[in-house]
C-alpha cells in the first residue's frame, strides 16, 4: 500500500475559505490569484474577473458562483483546458458572488483545491509529495514513470511546469535529496505534488528515454526526434503552424513536447546554441 | 454535515467524460439531501488525492461514476483517496465508499428510461423488437461483461422485448455481428457506458454504418441511444447508491 494522501485536520475547508476571504478583504485594490482578480463588493460580496480585464466595462456578468466552471472550461479559442492553472483562462466575464461561501465555490472551479493549498502553504503546513513518491504509487499504463531518470524528471518539470505553461509554484522535488533545477514560478498557488498532466507527460518522456537507448541514428537523433523535426518544418512551410491540444503529448506539435525538445534536442544539434 | 463526492474518470482531451458527473452533481444539489456535493476526477482537477481537503463535512460518501467493478473502483480510487475499506476514518472525517453503479438494482430502471427517451416519437416497424445492451467488455476483466449480462437478465425478467441480447466492443459476441444477425425488425442499441466518447460518437456509428438515432437498413431499423450514464435519472441512482451507505460503521462489511 502506498503512502496515503494528506490528512485533513480540523475543518480545513472552512478555515482556508475564511483566511482567503480575509486576505482579499484587507487589500483595497483587490487581490490577484493566478489569472483572476478578486475585489470586494459591498456589503459581503466579491467581484471576480480576468486580471487583464480589471479596467474593462463591457464584461458579461454572471452571478452564480458555479458559472465559474463554464468560464474556466475553454480557452479564448474554444479549446478544452485540462489544467486549470495553465495561463490560458479566457477573458470577457465578470463573476459577482454574494459571500465567502460563493467565493470559495467559484475559486474551487477556477483553481481546484488551490485556496486550501494556498492557506496551508502560508501556514507552513502544506504536505509535499515528491516525484518518486508519486511515481511509486502509479500503476497500469503509468507504472513506467517509475523508471524515468532523474534527468528526465528535471527536464520534464522544466518543460511542463514553468510559468509559461503552468502558473503554479512547483514545490515538489525529484525526491527529498534531489531538488528540481528550474524556475519554480512566482504564482500564488502552490503545487504540492505532480498532477495527472505531469504524470502523463512524464510517461511520454520515459518513452523518449527508451528510444535513446536503442534507436539512435548516426548523428544521434531518435526516431521521434526526427518525426518532430519533420512535422515542425512541414507545418511551418505550409503555414499550418499551431500547437496540438494541451495534453496530446504523443503529437509532435504539442507545446510541452516542443519545450522538452528545446531542452534536449536543440543542444544535440547545435551545442553552441545552449538551451535557448 | 454530509457530503457526497462523485468520482469521474475525467479526460485530458475533452469535456465528454466529466460533463455527466457535473450534471448529475448539479441535479443532486437541487434535490437536496447533502450539505455539499463535490466532483473529483482521475484525470482532471480536483484530484481524488486532494478533494477531501476542500470538503467541510465530516460524513463523506464517495460514489464512483463507473459502471463496473475493476481496476478503477478496486485499485485506483481506494489508493488515491487512501481508503481502507467500505468505511475509513480520516482525521475528523468518516469516508464511506460505494461500489460501482452498474450492478446496483436500479441500473435496469435507468437503462429503461434511456430507451423510453430514445423511442419517444419514433416509428417502430411491425414485427419483433430486440434490445441490444452494449458493453465495452475486455478479456482481462470479467466484471466488465458481467454487468451487461446482469442487466440484460434483469430487463429480460421484466418482459417488454421479444429479445434482450448482450454485445461488446472488445470481446465476443461482437456488436457488429449481433446487430447484423439478431432476428428482429427493430433493434434498439443502448451503450451501457458512463459518458459519451470516441466509441459512442465515432467508432460505433462508423463500424455499424449508423446515420443517427434511427438507421433503416433493408427491413431492419436500428435505434441508437445515447450512453446510459448521461441520462438524468443516473443522478437518482448515484444518490441512492450513497444513501445505501448511511449507517455503515468502520469495520463493517459492504
Ligand atoms: S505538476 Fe507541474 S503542471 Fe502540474 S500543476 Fe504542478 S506545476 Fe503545474
Amino acid at each position: 500500500m502506498s503512502e496515503a494522501p494528506p490528512e485533513t485536520s480540523g475543518n480545513l475547508a472552512v478555515e482556508s475559505r475564511a483566511a482567503f476571504a480575509a486576505w482579499v478583504r484587507e487589500a483595497p485594490g483587490g487581490r490577484r490569484f493566478a489569472q483572476v482578480l478578486i475585489r470586494r463588493q459591498a456589503p459581503d460580496g466579491y467581484v471576480l474577473c480576468h486580471v487583464d480585464d480589471a479596467g474593462a466595462d463591457d464584461l458579461k456578468v454572471y452571478e452564480d458562483p458555479r458559472a465559474a466552471r463554464e468560464l474556466s472550461k475553454l480557452t479564448e479559442k474554444g479549446e478544452y483546458r485540462p489544467l486549470k492553472s495553465s495561463p490560458n483562462l479566457r477573458r470577457g466575464w465578470q463573476l459577482r458572488v454574494p459571500d465567502d461561501g460563493g467565493l470559495a465555490t467559484a475559486m474551487n472551479y477556477l483553481y481546484p483545491a488551490a485556496v486550501v493549498h494556498w492557506h496551508l502553504y502560508r501556514e507552513d503546513r502544506l504536505e509535499i509529495t515528491h516525484y518518486r513518491q508519486n511515481a511509486a504509487r502509479q500503476s497500469g499504463i503509468y507504472k513506467r514513470v517509475q523508471r524515468l531518470s532523474d534527468k528526465g524528471v528535471q527536464n520534464a518539470a522544466r518543460a511542463c511546469c514553468e510559468d509559461a505553461v503552468c502558473l503554479k509554484k512547483t514545490l515538489w522535488d525529484v525526491d527529498e535529496q534531489l531538488p528540481l533545477e528550474m524556475s519554480r514560478g512566482e504564482g500564488e498557488i502552490p503545487c504540492p505534488e505532480p498532477c495527472s498532466i505531469f504524470v502523463s507527460f512524464a510517461r511520454q518522456v520515459r518513452l523518449f528515454e527508451r528510444e535513446e537507448k536503442r534507436d539512435l541514428d548516426e548523428i544521434g537523433l531518435s526516431r521521434s526526434e526526427k518525426e518532430d523535426l519533420t512535422t515542425l518544418v512541414r507545418a511551418a512551410a505550409t503555414g499550418e503552424m499551431g500547437f496540438t491540444r494541451e495534453a496530446e503529448f504523443e503529437e509532435p506539435l504539442n507545446e510541452r513536447r516542443l519545450r522538452y525538445r528545446n531542452l534536449t534536442l536543440v543542444p544535440k544539434i547545435a551545442p553552441e546554441a545552449g538551451e535557448g | 454535515m454530509k457530503a457526497l463526492v462523485i468520482v469521474g474518470h475525467g479526460s485530458h482531451l475533452n469535456e465528454d467524460s466529466s460533463l455527466p458527473v457535473y450534471e448529475h452533481a448539479e441535479r443532486i444539489r437541487e434535490t437536496g439531501g447533502y450539505d455539499e456535493v463535490v466532483e473529483c476526477f482521475w484525470k482532471e482537477e480536483p484530484s481524488m488525492r486532494h478533494v477531501l481537503e476542500t470538503v467541510e463535512s465530516d460524513e463523506v460518501y464517495v460514489v464512483p461514476a463507473f459502471i463496473s467493478e475493476g481496476y478503477f473502483t478496486q485499485q485506483v480510487i481506494p489508493r488515491e483517496f487512501g481508503l481502507e475499506g467500505p468505511v475509513t476514518k480520516k482525521g475528523s472525517k468518516t469516508v464511506h465508499y460505494a461500489g460501482p453503479l452498474g450492478t446496483f438494482e436500479k441500473m435496469a430502471d435507468v437503462i429503461l428510461e434511456r430507451i423510453e427517451d430514445l423511442m419517444r416519437d419514433k416509428d417502430v416497424s411491425e414485427g419483433r423488437t430486440a434490445l441490444v445492451l452494449l458493453g465495452h467488455g475486455t478479456a482481462m476483466n470479467k466484471n466488465s461483461s458481467g454487468v451487461i449480462y446482469l442487466n440484460a437478465e434483469r430487463i429480460r425478467a421484466r418482459g417488454g422485448y421479444d429479445l434482450v441480447v448482450e454485445a461488446f466492443l472488445d470481446q465476443d459476441p461482437e456488436v457488429g455481428e449481433v446487430v447484423g444477425s439478431v432476428e428482429a425488425e427493430n433493434v434498439i442499441l443502448i451503450p451501457v457506458f458512463i459518458a459519451e466518447g470516441w466509441h459512442t460518437r465515432e467508432t460505433i456509428p462508423e463500424d455499424l454504418g449508423l446515420t443517427g438515432e434511427v438507421t433503416r437498413r433493408g427491413d431492419r431499423t436500428i435505434f441508437y441511444g445515447a450512453p446510459v450514464g448521461t441520462h438524468p435519472s443516473m443522478a437518482g441512482l448515484i444518490a441512492a447508491r450513497a444513501r445505501e451507505l448511511e449507517g455503515q460503521v468502520v469495520g463493517s462489511a459492504s
